[in-house]
């Protein structure tokens, strides 16, 4: 009976257990009710809340033939919503309220608040549907990644007279009851309107861009192939004019239709440097204005032949008449319209191919050679358990300064140079930043020329004078003299014909031919860049005797030379010097002054035995550099090999990914 | 929560149903229909007839009533006036029928609450599930000596609306001018409180036409009455109530107004202090619940106990006391009331046929009185149940009288209303 | 036993809430009581009374609360009203906008109600929308005349509140059609049955 009685009880227990528990599922799942009342129709069953539908919102906001109304203090307010385009738009399905999240009533019982969040709602869609098989809602991924887009730009920040509001929101700019899809008319329209949606708050902007030509076939022609404010502007990414982002985005954009002026704008300088990402040169609205922009034939137009000039002086204050013949759109690869421009790329692109070219296939065919060598036994071999003792001294320590320094310098210049040149690349803007920006780099590229040219110019007095002090022992084509002679001719073949396995390997007396070429190079460089560097330096200034193209022609040749020189300096002589088998990895001879002499021996046999015949071969024997000064000749060799391969590889990288 | 899906609720919460109702309420699986019998065709009795039926459809339900027709007591002052004929006040039971009400013309002579059914004159027994008992009001015919329903053939009560509210009407018409009516009021509790009032000012608004030097005086047992204030506010501005040419008086308990005996010959009427001669009397004698409630044992004192959360009679189960017989203090024996008791007990009678406890109940009562041609007053009160103390109370801060200050336009509108009352009342019985 | 007794706390705790809840009377009781001046299902058979099924719901909540708050005048309403919490009148809103509204007939004068209908469609459709027939504005189609009547009389004589709005178009259609402008809207109500 005792285990009956606590049975029946447990059981009784299980049944107001679940009736407890089915209670609260089945007021989940059934309709609300009050005091036993089901929600009336036209009420939510589940929320009680009231169902408006459409049509009774459209009774008031749907009569074209009451389009505004009168608020109880008298303002009137513009009430019409178009019941066509609103079945048309994207939103034709959706009620009112769902929007209108605010409006309980109808007739408003009080003036309502017109409040609507469109992003929630967007989102929620999104989140439901993202996954959806047929794809109708794939386009609200687009709006997601618009909406984020949106709440960094300068319209959803709080305004400046009224943080309780964003500068602009959705339906500023979207007549949510006019949307349409992709391809849409409705598109179409609100792309023609967009200007004077835009001023509805830019007014200024408006009147300007009234007058463009962009405004013009826009608002007059309907022609909505032209610029309207999104274009330039964007449509949600919109920032702070005055912002950096927001100038380089527009200048992006103008390119979007003007390709050819974008392309040929960014091979100037005012374009190099506004792609590294900065906005201290022209940009195209600083010349041919933003909003009011019109045909240079146009009398108003800044860029007409009238105003230019006053254009350019906005930044080149002290500019002069020479200045409009500048080409701010100068184009090398044309050759109608730019054919001395032309004329230089030609010149200067056969130079660098000539040059590389033939040092390359010159390296190539050495490697070739002295591989071949060594597979048969051959050639110069160094005896690595006998390490030489005695050195010849082959450089004074003001050489190896001058050229520790050039080195220095000609590296500085052409990694600040090449940023321009490549400022597509990412390397350069990253180098850029780390210097501290384009003119900080400025400033650095300028001071490694000066130190540059004043290497170049001390070397000059040093050889000068050292010249002028053996005026009278000096033999113009002796055997230490660097002038080019028909020995070098003879050689070069020579060594062809050994590269070629065709003879043997020629010998040198104190300076090979490349040597030769290395040194007297960099005089045709420093006339070339030098030259066009100082037009570039100081443009008011060239301006007063040069006329305007000709920073187009030195922007080129300052280039394509620096170019060059920097894709020879850093494959073709650190070969000759250093990665050839006979000296790989490195020479250090011009940082310590001494070369082995059995290494000069077979370099410079010539020399080597007109300085034994002559006996003065002993005055130049050393002994073997210091420890200290071959630990540290080889680590500044190497720091200085590596910067240079670091540069070659730079200088390809943008060569390789340039757009033209 | 819960990880069960609809099928699973409709299985479990079926089976729980099923148990529980197997186990507590066998009788719900037989689906039996349910027999009410409803003894009277007043108020009380054709809205518990109709609201039951429109409540559960499937409940049978029996009005046993002595009269072919209903004759309104409220309204019937109308006639005294002139404004309204018996014949508007008098509806036949067609309207319940077509709700699906029987109608047995017959006279109840006992409800057996053991046997649960009801005896008629006619021999007849109606055995009932719920048997609802609204049987009115009867007199107490020996409280004044010398009155008795002869007499009242003569000198009417007028209290039932019937032949003898014709009878006073005709008497008031036949009176010479300058003639004296008395009306004589009971002692509470009686049936619609302000009727004997209301009864003067609408015999007087016939004689300010027709015989304005008549006059009526009321003999009343009590000192107070029902809108009191409203009454005599209404009777002078109309009749000159408080003036000396005023053709209403009223004489209270301690002016002397209870009557004791009437001589029917000389229509002289004794009251605790003098006598009164009138040309017309019309006596409303002291009442209690109706003579059905008596013969069925339903009755303490002159009235029938009730539960007033289902108006089921507390001396015998399953029978119903509603309207002017039942004892549902604070509410006063009217129409409204009636109408309003009557739903509460037919929607307690239809959730125990289903096994479910009764709803809380809710009361109303409205009722107007109408003094003039323009001039209406009411008193309304919204009535909830204190389970405590069995007492149905009128909810603080709500219900009253109009108020002392309306505007004649406001009086105006309560005729008006009044008469939606009257029509809507008797639409909601029996329409 | 010890272990039954908790199991029949534990079993009256967990009933308490599921049955304390009864406190008001149904939605559907606390509506049967107002029958006897409304009409059975808040269907009035007149004369003057106003029928009330079919009600839009929270227009009925703002009218009961206008009375309980006597912010509308009124003769009875008001005593009534404040009877009720809102909870209960939202019940009673509920019920009676569920009950289809029965309309009786009434006199009328078709003359007037044939421009009543014009000004109606002119001055009145926006809000009282398909010729005033039940909905979130109330309910004007066949409603009782007298009803309408004293409605009318209480806006203009500033005894109850104008609608936003309403007064401009009351005022507007007195100013264009006289003083016949609104006993013709009424008989175009009335003539609704």
């Amino acid at each position: 009976m005792k285990y009956i009685a606590s049975r029946s009880s447990v059981w009784f227990f299980f049944f107001l257990f679940t009736l407890c528990f089915f209670t609260p599922v089945q007021s989940a799942e059934s309709e609300l009710t009050i005091l036993g009342e089901t929600p009336p129709p036209g009420f939510d069953p589940v929320t009680g809340e009231r169902i408006i539908p459409n049509e009774r919102c459209l009774t008031c906001h749907g009569d074209a033939h009451e389009k505004t109304d009168t608020r109880d203090d008298g303002t009137i307010v513009d009430i019409y919503a178009d019941p066509e385009k609103m079945e048309d738009s994207v939103h034709g399905e959706q009620a009112c309220t769902n929007c209108h999240a605010t409006i309980d009533r109808v007739p408003h019982r009080e003036a309502p608040d017109v409040v609507v969040g469109c992003v929630e709602c967007h989102r929620e869609t999104w989140d439901k549907h993202r996954n959806d098989p047929e794809g109708k809602y794939e386009r609200l991924g687009v709006v997601m990644e618009t909406i984020d887009s949106y709440y960094d730009s300068i319209h959803a920040r709080p305004n400046r007279h009224d943080q309780s509001e964003t500068n602009a929101t959705c339906y500023d700019c979207h007549e949510a009851h006019d949307i349409g899809t992709l391809g849409s008319h409705q598109r179409a329209e609100h792309r023609l309107k967009n200007p004077e949606m835009c001023g509805e708050c830019h007014r200024k902007e408006l009147n300007e861009y009234k007058e463009s030509v962009h405004g013009k076939a826009v608002l007059e022609e309907n022609d909505s192939e032209s610029a309207v404010c999104s274009d330039c502007h964007t449509t949600h990414t919109i920032d702070d004019p005055d912002s950096d982002k927001a100038k380089l985005s527009i200048t992006k954009n103008c390119g979007d239709c003007h390709k050819e002026a974008q392309r040929t704008y960014f091979d100037s300088y005012h374009g190099q440097v506004h792609r590294l990402g900065y906005t201290n040169t022209a940009k195209c609205h600083d010349c041919h204005s933003g909003h009011s922009v019109k045909g240079e034939d146009d009398p108003t137009s800044e860029i007409h032949a009238n105003n230019r000039l006053e254009n350019c002086r906005v930044c080149h204050e002290d500019a002069n008449e020479n200045f409009l013949t500048f080409w701010p759109h100068g184009d090398a690869d044309d050759r109608e319209n730019y054919p001395g421009l032309w004329f230089f790329k030609i010149f200067m692109q056969m130079l660098i191919f000539s040059v590389m070219a033939f040092f390359w296939v010159h390296v190539f065919m050495w490697l070739y050679r002295e591989v071949m060598d060594r597979i048969q036994g051959k050639g110069f071999i160094e005896d690595l358990n006998k390490p030489d003792v005695v050195y010849f001294r082959r450089f004074p320590s003001v050489w190896r300064w001058i050229h520790g320094l050039f080195a220095i310098s000609t590296m500085t210049l052409i990694l600040t140079g090449t940023t321009l040149l490549f400022a597509h690349t990412g390397w350069a803007k990253a180098v850029v930043v780390l210097l501290g920006g384009p003119e900080m780099e400025g400033i650095i590229h300028r001071t490694a020329a000066v130190i540059w040219l004043g290497i170049f110019l001390a070397h000059l007095t040093i050889a000068i004078s050292n010249i002028w002090s053996k005026r009278d022992s000096f033999k113009w084509f002796g055997s230490t003299s660097m002038l080019p002679n028909w020995k070098d001719w003879d050689d070069l073949k020579g060594m062809f014909k050994w590269f070629l396995g065709r003879g043997p390997r020629p010998e040198f007396t104190h300076w090979t031919y490349w040597q030769k070429f290395d040194y007297w190079a960099p005089f045709w460089g420093a006339a070339i860049i030098g030259s066009s560097g100082i037009m570039l330096f100081a443009p008011e200034a060239t301006a007063i005797i040069l006329p305007g193209w000709m920073f187009n022609i030195a922007t080129l040749v300052h280039a394509e030379e620096a170019l060059l020189a920097a894709i020879f300096l850093n494959s073709v002589h650190f070969f000759n010097v250093h990665f050839r088998p006979e000296r790989f990895p490195m020479s250090t001879t011009i940082f310590t002054g001494a070369i082995p002499i059995e290494e000069f021996k077979h370099d410079h046999r010539l020399e080597y035995e007109r300085l034994v015949e002559s006996g003065e071969l002993d005055s130049h024997l050393v002994s073997r550099p210091s420890r200290r000064a071959d630990l540290a000749a080889s680590f500044i060799t190497t720091v200085l090999i590596m910067a240079g391969l670091a540069l070659l590889t730079l200088v390809l990288i943008g060569l390789m990914t340039s757009p033209a | 929560m819960s990880k069960f899906n609809r099928r699973d609720f409709i299985r479990w919460s079926a089976g729980i149903t099923l148990a529980s109702g197997s186990l507590g309420f066998p009788g719900l699986l037989l689906a039996a229909t349910r027999k009410v019998v409803i003894v009277g065709g007043g108020v009380g009795g054709c809205t518990a007839a109709k609201y039951l039926r429109k409540l559960d459809p499937n409940v049978e339900v029996t009005l046993i009533e002595t009269k072919k027709a209903y004759t309104s007591c409220f309204m019937s002052n109308e006639v005294l006036s002139g404004d309204r004929t018996l014949e508007s006040l008098t509806f036949d039971y067609e309207g319940l029928k077509r709700h699906g009400v029987n109608i047995v013309i017959d006279r109840v002579t006992a409800i057996d609450p053991a046997k649960k059914s009801v005896a008629t004159e006619s021999g007849e027994t109606f055995a009932y599930d719920a048997c609802v008992v609204s049987p009115g009001v009867d007199f107490k015919w020996d409280a004044i000596e010398g009155y008795n329903a002869e007499v009242s053939e003569t000198i009417p009560h007028a209290w039932f609306a019937g032949p003898q509210t014709q009878t006073l009407r005709n008497q008031i018409e036949s009176m010479p001018e300058g003639g004296k009516v008395i009306i004589v009021a009971p002692p509470n509790p009686y049936k619609c409180p302000p009727g004997p009032y209301e009864r003067a000012a609408q015999i007087a608004m016939y004689c300010k036409h027709h015989k304005p030097k008549a006059k009526i005086l009321i003999l009343d047992p009590k000192d107070r009455f029902s809108k009191q204030g409203l009454f005599r506010q209404g009777w002078s501005k109309l009749y000159g109530f408080g003036t000396e040419n005023s053709m209403i008086e009223w004489v209270g308990a301690a002016g002397g107004g209870t009557v004791e005996a009437i001589d029917p010959s000389t229509r002289t009427l004794q009251a605790e202090i003098e006598e009164f001669q009138a040309d017309v009397i019309n006596i409303i004698p002291p009442q209690k619940a109706g003579k059905v409630a008596f013969a069925s044992d339903l009755v303490e004192g002159d009235w029938c106990p009730v539960d007033k959360l289902t108006f089921e009679s507390t001396r015998h189960p399953d029978v119903y006391v509603l309207g002017d017989a039942s004892s549902a203090a604070k509410m006063p024996k009217s129409a409204y009331a009636a109408n309003s008791q009557a739903k509460v007990a037919a929607a307690a009678i239809v959730a125990r046929f289903n096994g479910q406890s009764p709803g809380e109940p809710t009361f109303v009562n409205t009722c107007y009185s109408i003094l003039g041609e323009e001039h209406g007053i009411s008193v309304a009160a919204v009535y909830t149940l204190n389970r405590e103390s069995n007492t149905i109370l009128p909810i603080k801060g709500a219900g009253g009288l109009s108020p002392m200050d309306a505007s004649e336009a406001q009086r105006k509108r309560e005729v008006s209303y009044a008469h939606s009352w009257f029509k809507n009342v008797i639409d909601d019985m029996m329409g | 036993m010890r272990y039954n007794n908790n199991i029949a706390i534990l079993a009256l705790l967990m009933i308490l809430p599921a049955f304390s809840q009864a406190e008001s009377p149904s939605g559907q009781a606390l509506a049967f009581t107002c029958a006897g001046c409304h009409g059975t299902d808040g269907s009035s058979v007149g004369p003057s009374s106003p029928s009330i099924a079919g009600m839009d719901p929270d227009v009925f909540v703002d009218v009961m609360k206008g009375y309980r708050e006597d912010r509308r005048n009124s003769t009875i309403m008001n005593r009534i009203a404040k009877a009720y919490t809102d909870e209960q009148l939202r019940g009673m809103a509920w019920f009676f906008a569920k009950q289809k509204l029965q309309v009786s007939s009434q006199k009328y004068d078709p003359q007037l109600a044939v421009v009543g209908e014009k000004l109606h469609n002119k001055y009145c459709n926006k809000c009282h929308e398909k010729g005033g027939a039940a909905g979130d504005s109330g309910t004007l189609a066949g409603q009782w005349m007298p009803y309408l009547r004293y409605s009318m009389a209480d806006y203009i004589d500033g005894r109850r509140p104008y609608p936003r709005k309403m007064k401009r178009k009351v005022d507007a259609v007195i100013e264009a059609e006289g003083t016949d402008a609104v006993p013709a809207l009424i008989h175009y109500y009335g003539s609704q049955q």
